[in-house]
């Protein structure tokens, strides 16, 4: 469809940084990721929402595989990480595509950035200390 | 499989030795209120055989296709599929999974 950006992508007339490819299935990082590790996981057939998927469609079930794949290759498969599909808008869904995310909390930025404010803190305290 | 049978909470439903009542049931899955609802509608989509994270569903296995198509279901006998709702399946711990039986959350404010 030439008005849905996850066809676009797809069809390579709209970049995305791939993370896995298949026959039935593409994962590509999210434009807007809300965590370190966000990826969707899209069927290129274009289906609107999890509702539309056909009672004899196992396209759920790729997804789940390649889901499992790519938490393993982020290194998130036994720490853990959240899979969601939001449905329709009161569910969040904006691009009317079919897709899942996977999402896992990398923590080491907030980790980073925590320590950061520590030292800085400390080295007021040692500054005033010091009489400096 | 760790976990099955007397010491899994939600083996113990399936098997009817812990009450919940079934809001959707096949041959694949069941279908109960979250007993900590976060949203009016908070249903827990869980099939039958014991299987103890998305990890450890096997290749060939189409358990969550079944799991999708309950969704489904369920959203639109609580009226909530065309308004819309989250699907959500919890992977181990640092993904927020509590009981180590496969299952997956449907949630809507949209009531």
């Amino acid at each position: 469809m030439d008005d849905c950006i996850f066809c676009r992508i797809i069809d390579g007339r709209v970049p995305a940084e791939m993370v896995y490819q298949d026959d039935s299935i593409v994962a590509f990082r999210d434009a807007r990721p809300a965590s370190p590790i966000h990826v969707l996981i899209v069927p290129r057939k274009h289906i609107p929402t999890l509702n539309d998927i056909a009672e004899d469609d196992r396209i759920l079930s790729e997804i789940g595989t390649v889901a499992k794949k790519i938490a393993g290759q982020l290194g998130v498969g036994e720490s853990g990480y959240r899979f969601f599909i939001n449905v329709n808008r009161g569910g969040g869904q904006v691009v009317f595509h079919l897709h899942a995310h996977v999402v896992a909390g990398n923590d080491l930025g907030t980790f980073f950035i925590k320590a950061a404010v520590c030292c800085a803190i400390i080295w007021r305290k040692l500054a005033s200390l010091f009489g400096r | 499989m760790s976990g099955a049978g007397s010491d899994c909470i939600f083996c113990q439903i399936i098997n009817g030795k812990i009450a919940a009542d079934f809001v959707y049931e096949n041959e694949h899955v069941v279908a109960f209120h979250d007993a900590k609802p976060v949203a009016p509608v908070h249903i827990l989509i869980v099939p039958r055989k014991h299987i103890p994270t998305l990890n450890d569903i096997q290749p060939g296995d189409d358990i969550l296709a079944h799991v999708g198509q309950a969704a489904k279901h369920v959203a639109s006998m609580f009226g909530v599929d065309e308004k819309g709702y989250r699907f959500f399946i919890n992977v181990n711990r640092g993904g927020g999974q509590v009981i180590f039986h496969l299952h997956a959350h449907v949630v809507s404010k949209a009531v």
